[in-house]
């Protein structure tokens, strides 16, 4: 279990997160859904680790990062390292020994080839292969369908429902309501930096369509189309 | 295009201020450590305007990535890329030219003004197909990387060994090992994103000497030829080349250490100040190994906890 307490983020004098306060149970999967700029990925990186943040993130494992598989929304690659070895790379950084990665590559990806040659999708392909190898207990996945094709797409879900299975923790943000449809348990709006609504999986249609009234409103009207 | 050269200026003003120096301060440096540079230079080889080229041609290619330039095609007409590209070329190659002109190196002066022109003309695609294999593929990255991007550097250095060997010339076989370090130190000159440490379940303590451990088994792999082959021919000096190999290995740890000092910042002046001082005067490495270590350990600590 993660439990996340009076979370609360600021850059310079602008607050990005306001007294944030969730708990991720084991075997869960939940969605975070918000604006561009609502702080998602802000508050992913404070459970990362990677952001300083004011506030208690509490969980079971002694730290919390290395259990932890983050997909970034956009992965950084070196300019010169193959797909091969970028998972070669996190799981070194992990400890652990991978064999026959060939035979896991899923996606099919040219893992001789240089990642930076990829494509959008490919690179998200190769990152998200390279944390389910490592084991991971926990996953953070920033928007993992996005550039990805169908395909794919279909193949993500199948993993997370597995990874579930698995008994693991998984938050997954997505500006596809379709997607966190197909594979969540909950889901969590986040506007201007704090948690305004939530709905167990029963209720997502009923937030969906909340959110289509309240997004949409008569702004197509404004527009004057002719 | 005036904006965009202004925009440059300040850019480069900015870096400057991020590296904790005055930009008038930094300026005035930059231009006392290219004139006593080139003077050594000068004075230390024959060679020196073929050498200048070559260095000159390698600064002016770091503003010819595919990347950076699709990006300035986008923004601008094709006759004011161009243009753009051009001006910027020559204002890089201008000091180099001038000081050419001083030597009375005028053939030189000449030649490069001409091949810098068609530098901003051509693209070097960093997205090519083929990749180099390197036998560090099992701990990426920095060798890996680094490698791949400086190849030529090592085909050109086990050509000189060879050169020294043949023509008896300890000296220049020496100075290959030299070329090696500072070319592995170069793998290490800015720092990583965050994510690439944060990826790892180690303390900050056993992060560091495992990436000093890679760094000292790879760049003996690097120095192996040379060190072996010259031992073969020169065999009565061998304790200077491991003399040499041996501040090779103390000089990349200060780089590794110094990487990670102000992390994920890059080394800032103080420290650059500190690394040149450890350069100029080798004793005081002594001093700047342990605290790089303890400035590093803590940096580390706030992402590794």
């Amino acid at each position: 279990m993660i439990s996340i307490e009076n979370l609360s983020k600021e850059y310079g004098t602008r607050q990005v997160l306001k007294n944030i306060n969730l708990t991720f149970e084991k075997g869960n999967v939940y969605g975070i859904i918000g604006e561009n700029g609502a702080g998602k990925t802000t508050l992913f990186k404070c459970i990362a680790g990677i952001e300083k943040y004011n506030g208690i993130i509490r969980s079971n494992y002694k730290i919390l990062k290395n259990q932890l598989g983050f997909l970034q929304t956009e992965p950084y690659f070196f300019s010169k390292i193959t797909g091969y070895e970028y998972v070669q790379l996190l799981c070194n950084a992990r400890e652990i020994s991978i064999k026959n990665i060939e035979k896991k590559n899923i996606f099919e990806l040219p893992l001789n080839q240089y990642a930076i040659t990829y494509s959008t999708g490919m690179k998200k392909k190769l990152a998200l292969t390279a944390i389910l190898l490592q084991n991971n207990d926990f996953f953070i996945l920033d928007e993992p369908f996005n550039g990805v094709d169908i395909q794919s797409n279909i193949l993500i879900t199948e993993i997370i429902h597995k990874l579930k299975e698995l008994d693991k923790t998984i938050i997954i943000s997505s500006h596809i309501f379709s997607t966190l449809n197909d594979t969540c348990d909950e889901i969590h709006l986040l506007k201007n930096g704090a948690f305004i609504k939530h709905a167990f999986k029963e209720d997502f249609g009923k937030l969906e369509q909340e959110m289509k009234d309240f997004i949409i409103g008569n702004k197509i009207d404004k527009l004057d189309l002719q | 295009m005036n904006f965009y050269f202004s925009l440059q200026f300040r850019m480069h003003n900015r870096r400057m201020k991020d590296f904790g120096l005055n930009p008038i301060i930094g300026y005035f440096f930059s231009i006392i450590s290219y004139i006593g540079l080139s003077c050594l230079l000068f004075y230390m080889t024959k060679y020196a305007p073929y050498i200048y080229i070559l260095i000159t041609i390698g600064i002016i290619s770091k503003l010819n990535s595919a990347n950076r330039n699709d990006f300035l095609k986008v923004c601008f007409s094709t006759k004011k890329y161009f243009q753009l590209r051009m001006i910027e070329n020559m204002i890089l190659t201008f000091p180099f030219v001038l000081f050419l002109i001083y030597k009375s190196e005028y053939l030189c002066a000449l030649i490069l003004p001409i091949l810098s022109e068609l530098i901003a003309l051509v693209n070097i695609d960093n997205k090519l197909n083929f990749t180099i294999p390197t036998p560090f593929f099992k701990y990426p990255f920095e060798f890996t990387v680094g490698f791949r991007n400086t190849f030529f550097v090592f085909a050109f250095v086990y050509f000189l060994t060879f050169m020294a060997i043949y023509v008896g010339n300890f000296n220049l076989g020496f100075f290959t090992i030299l070329v090696v370090f500072i070319t592995c130190m170069s793998f290490y000159s800015k720092p990583e994103r965050a994510y690439y440490v944060w990826i790892f379940s180690l303390n900050p303590k056993s992060f560091l000497f495992r990436k000093i451990m890679i760094a000292l088994l790879f760049s003996t792999i690097l120095s192996l030829p040379i060190l072996l082959s010259m031992s073969i021919f020169f065999p009565d000096k061998i304790w200077i080349l491991l003399i040499f190999q041996g501040i090779g290995y103390i000089y990349l740890t200060t780089v590794i250490l110094a990487k990670y000092a102000d992390f994920p910042e890059e080394i800032n002046f103080s420290q650059g100040v500190l690394f040149f001082l450890g350069l100029v005067f080798p004793p005081f490495i002594l001093v700047i190994i342990p605290l790089f270590y303890s400035q590093s350990v803590y940096s580390l600590n706030k992402i590794l906890k």
